[in-house]
């Protein structure tokens, strides 16, 4: 009972420091370090089940020759597609595009700078290809941007910044919330589209 | 690939899924197709053709906190087994910028130390090689708390189950018989050119164990030794007469000959009480063939002290696709 309770209250004590413990360490990095040495599947610190931990190892193994292992299928986004089209929300307009010009335009003004993998005008959807930098050659990041409103609203555009990490020649998402560059993304997006729609007004 | 977007489509089209706007549901999933060439004590042969698939269902969201909590559900027909299984679905996990917690079915680390296997799951699950050499507790996961932290450059686990006889509902502290605790904590650090793993772990049963591990690139690949101490109980354990302590030590290295060609090798000794000892070696040569695919070939022997006709070599070479 003692010990119990102990060890309860020493992990909630040591959890109550959010970001590692004492010293603050970076779990995510050191997790990364250690994926080197006993690869992402056996890593003893990461916690699978023993199905997640077989697709993890054949997801490993099936890194192809640019070692990048695919994203899982995502559900949500799937039934959201899914939706959309029960909605009519792919269907072009004759207008043209179903989604507000001025967004989609401010958008494309903003990664205009990157090549672009993904222009899907009728479905509002960019994604750059894979941005690398010379100084960090083991880090890689793109950029999707998703309009998925006919009005000029806050919420009528969604940014999400996803980046890789090399290790052992293979690339591993890094784990690491960027939701501060996804919302200066989407501020800066809609200012941009306020002045086109501002200039449009105007002429 | 394309057949699985479809059919999740038809699914979520047939049953009217309503979906939440901050959580996400994932799913990944995989096969395999692997030609066994075991140790032959399998009754009619010694030949084998193991398929199994596996889909995993991951739940996870993330609170105006901050904190992320995952949860996951998996249905699999094993390589070696002849019904669909549902796996995990028995604990959550919580995820803060410097810690993990996963609360309810935890494992705690009884044999961090323990290396040496690097064959593929067919084989590795369906070789038909069998140590008489006891290692491991008897029981090793129920109804606890796991943390995981760092500490700097090291990261520290702290297992705690309460009760292992139950996984995801049972009771906290019980008093019946066999229903121990557990608990165990390792670290792991840096030193120098190296990553040391150090662990030690007891159970309420009377089993206790300590090891250590240390890994670091040598000659362009990774090595990794380690050396394992399990104190076990005979009683419940089929390959222990006697009370006693079970040495494990062993080694790997895995190498990357190109972009998608791997090799990797190991090496296990272990002895226990009852002065029964085993050597299993592993070879396995893996090439990722793109598109998710791999196909690899295995072999592991195994010598020393065996269950009757389990000793000698198996081959297996196989297949696995992730989606």
């Amino acid at each position: 009972m003692i010990k119990s309770a102990v060890t309860l209250l020493l992990i909630f004590f040591i959890q109550s420091c959010s970001q590692g413990l004492f010293f603050g360490g970076d779990i995510e990095k050191n997790m990364a370090e250690m994926d080197k040495i006993h690869g992402k599947c056996n890593n003893p610190y990461r916690t699978f089940n023993k199905a997640q931990k077989k697709i993890c190892e054949d997801k490993e193994r099936a890194a192809g020759a640019d070692g990048v292992i695919d994203e899982p299928i995502n559900l949500t986004e799937l039934i959201e597609n899914y939706k959309n089209f029960r909605d009519g929300n792919f269907n072009t307009t004759s207008g043209g595009i179903a989604i507000n010009e001025n967004l989609w335009g401010a958008s494309l003004i903003l990664l205009d700078q990157y090549p672009l993998d993904i222009v899907d005008s009728q479905g509002g959807f960019i994604s750059t290809s894979w941005i690398t930098e010379k100084d960090t050659p083991n880090l890689r990041c793109l950029i999707k941007v998703n309009v998925t409103s006919k009005e000029l609203i806050s919420s009528g555009v969604n940014v999400k910044l996803l980046c890789q990490e090399k290790e052992l020649e293979a690339w591993y998402k890094d784990g690491i919330s960027y939701d501060e560059e996804e919302k200066r993304l989407t501020l800066k997006i809609l200012d941009i589209a306020d002045k086109l729609s501002t200039t449009e007004k105007l002429s | 690939m394309k057949k699985l977007i479809i059919a999740l489509s038809a699914i979520a089209a047939a049953v009217g899924f309503t979906t939440s706007a901050h959580a996400d549901i994932s799913v990944a999933g995989s096969s395999n197709v692997a030609y066994l060439s075991t140790s032959g004590n399998t009754t009619g042969g010694d030949e084998e053709l193991a398929v199994g698939n596996t889909v995993d269902f991951s739940m996870s969201t993330t609170t105006s906190g901050g904190i992320g909590i995952s949860s996951s559900m998996s249905l699999s027909l094993d390589y070696d087994g002849t019904a669909t299984a549902v796996d995990g679905g028995n604990a959550v996990t919580f995820t803060t910028g410097g810690s993990t917690i996963v609360v309810g079915d935890v494992e705690i680390s009884d044999t961090i130390g323990a290396v040496g296997g690097v064959v593929n799951g067919p084989l590795d699950d369906a070789s038909d090689l069998v140590s008489s050499v006891a290692s491991g507790f008897l029981d090793d996961d129920g109804l606890g708390a796991e943390l995981t932290t760092a500490m700097g450059a090291a990261s520290i686990n702290i297992s705690f189950v309460s009760n292992d006889d139950s996984d995801n509902f049972g009771i906290l502290n019980s008093s019946v018989s066999g229903a121990n605790a557990a608990t165990s904590a390792s670290i792991t650090m840096p030193m120098g050119a190296y990553s040391v793993t150090i662990g030690v772990a007891d159970s309420d049963s009377g089993e206790s164990s300590s090891g250590a591990s240390a890994s670091g690139t040598f000659g362009g690949g990774t090595a990794t030794i380690g050396y394992s101490n399990q104190t076990l109980i005979a009683t419940g354990n089929d390959y222990l007469a006697t009370d006693g302590d079970s040495e494990v030590i062993g080694a790997t290295y895995v190498m990357s000959m190109d972009a998608d060609t791997t090799i990797s090798v190991g090496y296990q000794n272990k002895k226990d009480a009852d002065s029964h000892s085993s050597t299993q070696t592993d070879l396995s040569v893996e090439r990722a063939m793109g598109g998710g695919a791999t196909v690899y070939l295995d072999i592991r022997n195994l010598s020393g002290d065996t269950s009757s006709n389990a000793d000698g070599t198996a081959i297996g070479f196989g297949t696995s696709v992730a989606f």
